[in-house]
């Protein structure tokens, strides 16, 4: 009796599912199957159709094509309650929280709806809360009004709403993206407690590390078609990126190859402080990249800001080529060759709605301009095809929003304005958060060509990976301080792991 | 059951509003003697009747979906047409049936901004402020409407008062018209309808986020569409009440009531993004400008000053929710950093 094989064991057999929006095939035929009392991931790059799939088991979208069965049991037609009926819960990105009401009511608006309640019975409500929080031991003030909580709160609230109505399937999308290390490592706890009780969890994702930690077994997709199905012990992180992307990367020949080319002094931190770090001195050459690894909240981004004049140093010195510099604002430390790429691309280094042409170049108007500071068209697009060429942004046209595209499209694109600037220290904030596989490779890649070609670089991540793949030498902050220093030679995940703990 | 907690009070927006009354009033008291007086008093609560009925229907449309401009125009169409329809049958019967025709009126308009509101999913704001103009063009185009005498049953009603009142001081005497109490009922109402129902609770859940609402089984659609039809209502009713108490229907006298009462409300803590807002600080945003209106006069500051106060008011009172919500967010970024 094959392990796939026995229909009994499985809680979800969905087969052939076929989708197509306006032409478009999102799906080309998957098929899944969800054994009993598992964890499944769901992995793939962004647009390989995870997310349509998903709309379909929870009866969303109704597929072109293909079979669904729950516990085997067939469903032609599924609808979104007929799948919360069978025992299929979804866990969005958003979680759907009401962050303006309080946790009692959030928890108990599903059910008290479904039993088709008209009017509010608060003792009723209290009563469906507790037993909510109760079931993954989740401790919370109930009258806490939800956008007073941090995020991984939200997402116990809705795992424990999803619990509320006898959830055997739970799909979480995408769980981990905005948790801190240690908010993650409490959900991955709750997942192996749900697990214990029966409850079976699909969990999409596309990060490597959680994928093997948690999963039992996992299901790759690409460009909608199936690509693998296989119990995760079966498989190798190297073909995990393979299977996901269709290309092989070598990350140890990568940085094997590496070619150093350190030069003169280009920066000097001379224990500066300012709101969030203190005390903080390092030093980066020409052709270096730096990396600068914390957790949230260890002062990383502080520092990026006060580098790059948006937050003020109320001690210490900062030297550019010799020289003592100021920072009061953005508009100096352009002048003088550092360019940031932010944490939050979305928010801080995207205008979202514009083109593509208009991102990369909006940052270098004043040389595409005429003398009376009118803007060529013709510049602008020859500028913006070179990056687009350059960086591999994969689009059909840019003059396309730049909200089109994928994550990691959209960080080559903000990088491509930088770079535009020709600046001589780069400093990057999470420059992969959110970015597949093979645009994050992509991405590591361009930065070890930029510091051969003699651009100092400043890396700053949590990802222990990151860091180790790009990086020449790392130091390490925690609360703020730098707590330590790591040179090229003893760069490793343990060195990395022993000093940030 | 609930404790008394001081330092949640704090964080309510409600609160300063209070504060602010008491210190204006007791300012207001100690330059002329004359604002505890009964007659003042009873002005005030007089004054306060149609805009803090406007203010629910700002409320509402705040909570669920966005500013609605409209109502004001609605409470001038709809209570035109009810008169005019209660003179052309020659109606002399109980007041109630002229509101009904005027809510019925009201209803119908407030389904034109629902409808265009739902089904094409257009700001709020712009919608309310184009079926606004087109009442208006109705009202003094097409009806050519004027000033006009009441209805007989109207007419009763404005010379029926709850109480009145005369400053012995003074020899000023004041009264409260029976409109109060429809006031009164419609606070009553809405509070019952928005805590106890779950139709209540959708119109918070839907102005939280429209579609976890949906995705939690709230019929989102039906219930903004029902928000605009009891807006259109609730205007109607208004309609009606101001022209009991002014004995007369006075055509031009609605335009531009909109945006003191929309900021009566803002200034009550309602947040204008959606999802937030309550009854005591629409009651109380709407009495701290009101009183502003009606008694600097007493201090001796003249009208053209007031305008400059209601102004400073407004944007101090914004201010202190904006900074509320920022400390807020510097609070849960250190939390954040304590986690970390």
């Amino acid at each position: 009796m094959g392990r796939y094989g026995d229909m009994m064991s499985n809680i979800l057999c969905a087969k052939g599912i076929k989708k197509s929006f306006d032409g478009v095939h999102a799906l080309k035929g998957v098929d899944l199957t969800i054994n009993k009392g598992e964890i499944h991931c769901l992995a793939g790059e962004n647009g390989c159709g995870k997310s349509t799939i998903i709309k379909i088991i929870s009866g969303f979208y109704r597929p072109d094509e293909g079979a669904i069965e729950v516990a085997g049991k067939g469903f032609p037609v599924m609808t979104p309650t007929q799948a919360i009926k069978a025992g299929i819960q979804v866990i969005y990105q958003d979680f759907s929280v009401f962050p303006n009401l309080t946790v009692l009511e959030n928890l108990a608006f599903n059910q008290v709806l479904a039993n088709k309640k008209r009017l509010v019975n608060k003792k009723e409500f209290r009563k469906i809360a507790e037993e909510a929080v109760k079931k993954i031991n989740f401790e919370v003030d109930l009258d806490a009004l939800v956008e007073t909580l941090p995020v991984a709160d939200k997402q116990l609230i809705a795992i424990s709403r999803a619990l509320l109505d006898n959830a055997k399937l739970i799909i979480m999308d995408e769980p981990t993206t905005a948790l801190t290390k240690k908010e993650i490592k409490r959900l991955f706890e709750i997942i192996a407690a749900l697990k214990k009780n029966g409850v079976t969890i699909l969990f999409v994702s596309h990060k490597l590390d959680e994928v093997f930690e948690i999963s039992d077994s996992i299901t790759i997709l690409r460009n909608g078609e199936n690509v693998i199905s296989c119990p995760t012990s079966e498989i190798t992180e190297e073909k995990f990126a393979y299977y996901m992307t269709g290309r092989h990367f070598d990350t140890a020949q990568t940085r094997k190859n590496m070619k150093k080319n350190i030069g003169a002094k280009m920066l000097e931190v001379k224990n500066l402080s300012a709101p969030g770090f203190e005390n903080v001195s390092f030093e980066l050459h020409k052709g270096e990249i730096l990396g600068v690894i914390g957790q949230l909240g260890s002062g990383r981004t502080e520092l990026s800001l006060a580098l790059f004049g948006l937050l003020k140093p109320t001690d210490g010195k900062i030297i550019m080529e010799g020289k003592e510099v100021k920072l009061p604002n953005v508009n100096v430390a352009h002048k003088l060759g550092i360019a940031l790429v932010p944490e939050d691309r979305l928010t801080e280094g995207l205008f979202l709605s514009q083109s593509i042409v208009k991102n990369i170049t909006v940052c270098r108007m004043d040389e595409l301009a005429s003398s009376i500071g009118i803007l060529s068209n013709k510049k602008s697009v020859e500028e913006s095809d070179k990056w687009v060429k350059g960086m591999g942004v994969v689009t059909k046209n840019h003059e396309l929003p730049v909200q089109t595209l994928s994550g990691g499209n959209q960080q080559k694109v903000v990088l491509g304005r930088w770079l535009a600037t020709t600046p001589k220290v780069l400093i990057l904030n999470g420059p992969t958060v959110g970015v597949d596989i093979g645009a994050k490779y992509d991405i590591h890649n361009l930065l070890r060509k930029l510091a051969e070609e003699g651009m100092a670089i400043i890396v700053v991540s949590d990802d222990a990976e990151e860091v180790i793949e790009t990086c020449n030498r790392a130091i390490i902050m925690r609360s703020g301080y730098v707590t330590g220093e790591i040179s090229e030679e003893a760069l490793s995940r343990e060195a990395l792991a022993l000093a940030s703990n | 059951m609930k404790k008394f907690d001081f330092k949640k009070i704090l964080k309510h927006t409600e609160f300063y509003v209070f504060v602010i009354i008491i210190a204006l009033s007791l300012i207001i008291q100690a330059r002329s003697g004359l604002f505890f007086a009964n007659n003042n008093i009873v002005d005030l609560l007089r004054s306060l009747i149609v805009p803090s009925i406007y203010a629910l229907c700002a409320l509402l449309a705040f909570v669920s979906t966005g500013p609605d401009v409209s109502f004001p125009l609605i409470a001038a169409l709809s209570a035109y047409l009810a008169i005019i329809v209660t003179k052309a049958i020659g109606y002399t019967g109980s007041a109630f049936l002229v509101f009904i025709f005027a809510i019925i009126f009201g209803m119908v308009m407030g389904a034109l901004n629902g409808w265009i509101i739902v089904k094409y999913k257009f700001p709020s704001l712009i919608v309310t402020l184009g079926t606004s103009s087109i009442f208006n063009g109705i009202l003094l185009g097409a009806f050519e409407a004027g000033r006009m005498d009441l209805p007989q049953p109207l007419e009763r009603l404005g010379e029926t008062s709850l109480l009145t009142v005369k400053n012995a001081r003074t020899g000023l005497g004041s009264s409260l018209p029976m409109t109060f109490l429809i006031m009164i009922g419609l606070y009553i109402i809405t509070y019952l309808v928005l805590n106890y129902t779950m139709v209540g609770r959708g119109v918070y859940a839907l102005g939280g986020d429209e579609i976890s609402a949906e995705r939690a089984g709230f019929n989102v659609k039906a219930i903004r569409f029902g928000i605009f039809v009891a807006n259109g209502a609730i205007a109607a009713i208004a309609g009606v009440c101001y022209s009991v108490m002014s004995m007369r229907y006075l055509p031009t006298e609605y335009e531009g009531g909109e945006m003191i009462v929309i900021a009566a409300v803002i200034l009550g803590g309602t947040r204008m993004a959606g999802g937030v807002g309550t009854l005591k600080g629409c009651i109380l945003g709407t009495l701290l400008l009101t009183m502003v209106s009606n008694s600097l006069i007493l201090v001796g500051i003249p009208v053209s000053w007031q305008r400059v106060f209601i102004g400073v008011i407004i944007i101090i009172g914004t201010a202190i929710s904006a900074l509320q919500s920022y400390t807020a967010g510097r609070i849960k970024s250190k939390v954040k950093k304590e986690a970390a």
